[in-house]
């Protein structure tokens, strides 16, 4: 398992998925640059809130979708796979290695994002102390909530050879999510909205859907994740390479 | 058809079958190869070749039939049989973004026990050491195929299955690729499966032979076995040919006639010097004698029935 990281390693290290992980963090930056300011009791968490709308709702689940497409596009391209599960190696392996970079890829998007906060919180000057644990809930939550969606992705990018079939399948999952997050009834249940859901401060939205228990989220996030994750590990292994 | 009793069986097959939507794409097909082998896998272009290849490295699963492999089931001990296997299937597979030496190293790492120094070994032994730090999307086709072929060699394997290794090179190509699979068994004692859909390319290496046509074993022995079949025959150009033909049948030479040669199946100085001057006994002229040679090629066309060799 550990060999197969790093096989996959080698692979995405001169790859362009690098330039991806910054663009969302580098976009939300200039907005708390310009949009931020140092007023109210709470200036980290309203500065979070500007900057993590936009990634939270569109970047980040379409950027699961891209690290997903792109960790199967050099196998789709170069008839990788037959050569990959060829050599003395579990499929499950395989997907679990596939998926792990997926999410680090995605770990590291959400470091860049808080980089881009608390840069965004120095250059304006916040005098209050950083609220750690509340970014650690905000950051960490959000990257948790795309665990699921980042296990269909992968799936779904498996399946396809075309690169542009999972983008498409992503982006037609995440826009909904501009209106579902809007409703109160729908927005718990869709697993696309919970990235969003997860990482906005807690009662800083009026929105009534935000206001949901954590347990709530955490059981819609990991109920979607193991079926999205068993889905995908059984079609791979089912599948004829 | 069997191998002598003393040859250990690398791979063997029983009655291995695949069905896609009902049609066997390969049908009880029964492979043996020794240890030693170049075993040229023959037949023409969707014959099962590739399907059976396939099937034989775990990447596809037979309706039907069993494989061992180093006397392991393919089915129970798929891990341990493929660290010994190094395959190329179709067409070679590489990351075009990174060099031939990160391309090896990727699946070096997925390789218990290879030291990184294997890398240059397989990089000279395919002769690419020079372009080893360039990116492989700007390779000719003849140098993905040596990738290839450097990445089924990485891992020090006792069987190579290479299935189609010279599709799509030029004529140099295909002889550089040639020399480099014959100096293979020598150099490291391995046993190598070749699939092709030309006999004329595996013939000169080659020392067994499966033909397989409509996903039927249809041939399977040493390729001298194939060559015997392949004996010239006498044609004799005569006045009038036709009776000249029934006076030879009539003194039991085996001689046929097609309406436009006459020919006879024995070749031995003998026959050859007792019909001739049975013809001019019998007052025939004799223009020609020469000795006919049916190609392998032609025997391999017969056998698969010559469709899709186009």
């Amino acid at each position: 398992m550990i060999r197969m990281f790093r096989s996959e390693w080698l692979k995405i290290r001169r790859s362009v998925l690098w330039l991806l992980a910054v663009v969302s963090p580098l976009l939300a930056g200039l907005f708390g640059l310009f949009g931020a300011e140092n007023e109210g009791d709470f200036p980290w968490q309203e500065a979070l809130s500007l900057m993590s709308v936009l990634h939270a709702m569109l970047f980040l689940p379409l950027l699961t979708g891209v690290f997903a497409a792109v960790v199967c596009r050099y196998e789709h391209g170069g008839g990788g796979w037959k050569a990959m599960l060829a050599m003395p190696v579990k499929r499950t392996h395989v997907f679990c290695a596939k998926f792990a970079v997926v999410m680090l890829l995605l770990a590291l998007t959400q470091l860049l994002l808080l980089a881009a906060l608390l840069i965004v919180g120095f250059a304006h000057g916040f005098t209050s102390p950083i609220p750690w644990h509340d970014l650690l809930v905000s950051f960490g939550g959000g990257w948790v909530a795309c665990l699921p969606l980042a296990a269909l992705q992968l799936f779904v990018s498996i399946a396809f050879q075309s690169f542009a079939a999972p983008l498409a399948v992503n982006v037609i999952l995440t826009l909904p999510n501009i209106m579902v997050l809007n409703s109160a009834k729908y927005a718990p249940y869709d697993p696309w909205a919970q990235p969003m859901l997860a990482m906005l401060p807690r009662g800083s939205m009026a929105a009534s859907a935000l206001n949901l228990s954590l347990e709530t989220l955490y059981l819609v996030v990991l109920g979607s994740f193991c079926v999205f994750f068993a889905a995908g590990l059984t079609y791979f292994n089912r599948r004829a390479a | 058809m069997t191998l002598t009793m003393n040859t250990e069986l690398i791979l063997e097959t029983q009655g291995l079958t695949k069905r896609l939507g009902g049609k066997p794409v390969v049908n009880g097909v029964n492979l043996q190869i020794g240890r030693g082998d170049i075993y040229g896998f023959l037949g023409p272009n969707g014959a099962g070749k590739t399907t059976t290849i396939r099937m034989l490295l775990g990447l596809a699963r037979p309706t039907n039939g069993a494989i061992r492999i180093f006397g392991k089931d393919i089915r129970k001990e798929r891990l341990a049989i493929l660290r010994k296997v190094g395959s190329l299937v179709e067409y070679p597979s590489y990351y075009g973004h990174l060099n031939a030496v990160e391309n090896l190293e990727a699946v070096r790492r997925l390789l218990p026990g290879v030291p990184k120094s294997r890398i240059d070994e397989v990089l000279s032994i395919v002769r690419l050491t020079n372009d080893a730090r360039r990116a492989v999307k700007g390779y000719s086709l003849g140098m993905k195929q040596r990738l290839g072929i450097a990445t089924a060699l990485l891992g020090d394997p006792e069987l190579l299955i290479l299935d189609e290794p010279t599709n799509g090179l030029d004529p140099a190509g295909i002889q550089e690729i040639r020399e480099l699979i014959k100096s293979l068994p020598k150099t490291s004692g391995v046993t190598i499966l070749i699939s092709s859909h030309l006999l004329s390319e595996v013939e000169q290496m080659a020392t067994r032979v499966g033909i397989i046509a409509k996903g039927n074993l249809i041939y399977q022995d040493s390729i001298e076995r194939l060559r015997e079949q392949a004996q010239g025959r006498i044609r004799l150009g005569v006045s009038d040919p036709e009776s000249a033909w029934q006076m030879l049948l009539s003194y039991g030479y085996p001689a046929e006639w097609d309406r436009s040669k006459l020919t006879v199946g024995q070749t031995d100085d003998r026959t050859v010097a007792s019909i001739v001057s049975r013809l001019v006994n019998h007052h025939f002229q004799v223009y020609r004698v020469e000795e006919e040679h049916a190609s392998l090629e032609s025997i391999f066309l017969e056998m698969t029935g010559s469709e899709g060799s186009l």
